[in-house]
């Protein structure tokens, strides 16, 4: 039977397995036949997000692996707005409103609040959370 | 696999408090799944909980060189992890 | 649907227990069912008194208080760490309900979480 996930990344790559530990459970259920609600990413998860990473080419490019495997899969991406704009994570919307010097959101990832968070947790069989592990 | 009332799934190293605190706080019916640095708690096997079943990912328990696992471990790869998840009642990732 | 949001770690040291904060009262505010329970040094965000403006940030112990008028069910906090942090009914915030952070705790809720 084919079940839901949400699933919460609080851990920032390059900094926590979190990234990887959730990609590597994310494709496993899709292989399996199950659907990815969304991907929520939180506190320092947010970081996931950013269209600025420039890791050395023989290192995993974590952003851009989970950006492929969202737009890949159809897979919601968001990034939680308060977690986002503290840590400088924004979209355009973002940047205009406050006046920021440029955006840094990697698509398809967008901004919203908890309440996706909170909805997805309503709607998924299961709602698991990648934290760094320090 | 037998029923699993709670999934906990530990990715901090036996040292770190919350390691500790999710052993206590393990019934008998649960399981515990280690991942990451909670792969370590394998070295540590005193601090084992006894009665629940235990899960290590094998990604991370080879990553880590621990790869002779005690009695009574169960190794895992992510679409074991995935059927553990769903097993269970609850996941509450530490 | 009941949830947990647990916080083991102590106030302005670091991000999570905000973090965690914000979960629950997201929770509440979606009128979904919701708990806290501190444990660990965690405890400390349920010490009387906190002035935080000489370190830049904000008490949470009014947003403690206001907890049950937006909808949180309880605030719960483990005894024996509010022992070993010296927090008794006279240092506690009001509002908190001391437990055993124990299996059968956890039983009662569908979805436990930590922000981080």
């Amino acid at each position: 039977m084919s079940e839901t996930f949400t699933l919460v990344i609080t851990g920032a790559p390059y900094s926590s397995q979190a990234p990887q530990t959730a990609l590597g459970f994310a494709k496993a259920a899709v292989d399996a036949g199950h659907q990815i609600d969304r991907v929520f990413l939180y506190g320092d998860g947010v970081h996931l997000a950013s269209a600025l990473c420039a890791p050395p080419s023989d290192e995993t490019h974590w952003p851009d692996e989970w950006s492929r495997f969202l737009t890949q899969h159809k897979i919601p991406g968001v990034a939680c707005i308060a977690s986002a704009l503290r840590r400088g994570l924004v979209n355009e919307t973002e940047q205009k409103r406050y006046e920021l010097p440029s955006a840094n959101l990697r698509a398809p990832f967008e901004i919203a609040g908890l309440g996706e968070w909170v909805e997805g947790r309503i709607k998924s069989t299961r709602t698991l959370y990648f934290h760094a592990g320090d | 696999m037998t029923d699993i009332q709670t999934l906990h799934i530990l990715n901090k190293s036996p040292d770190h408090p919350r390691a500790a605190r999710c052993v206590e706080m393990m019934s008998a019916e649960d399981g515990l799944l280690l991942t990451g640095n909670g792969v370590l708690l394998l070295a540590r096997g005193n601090l084992l909980p006894g009665a629940s079943k235990v899960f290590a990912l094998i990604p991370d328990v080879e990553a880590r060189g621990l790869g002779d696992l005690s009695g009574n471990v169960s190794s895992v790869d992510f679409a074991e992890m995935v059927t553990l998840s769903l097993q269970a009642q609850r996941v509450i990732s530490w | 649907m009941t949830t947990l949001i647990m916080i083991d770690q102590p106030p302005y040291g670091a991000w999570t227990g905000r973090e965690a904060l914000d979960m629950a009262f997201s929770l509440a505010a979606f009128d979904q069912s919701a708990s806290l329970l501190f444990t660990g040094p965690g405890v400390n965000w349920l010490r009387q008194t906190q002035h935080a403006g000489g370190i830049e940030q904000k008490s949470v112990e009014k947003n403690l208080a206001a907890a049950p008028i937006f909808g949180m069910d309880a605030i719960l906090a483990d005894r024996a760490a509010c022992i070993a942090y010296g927090l008794d009914e006279h240092s506690l915030i009001e509002g908190v309900t001391l437990v055993d952070a124990d299996a059968d705790l956890l039983t009662d809720y569908d979805h436990t979480a930590f922000a981080g």
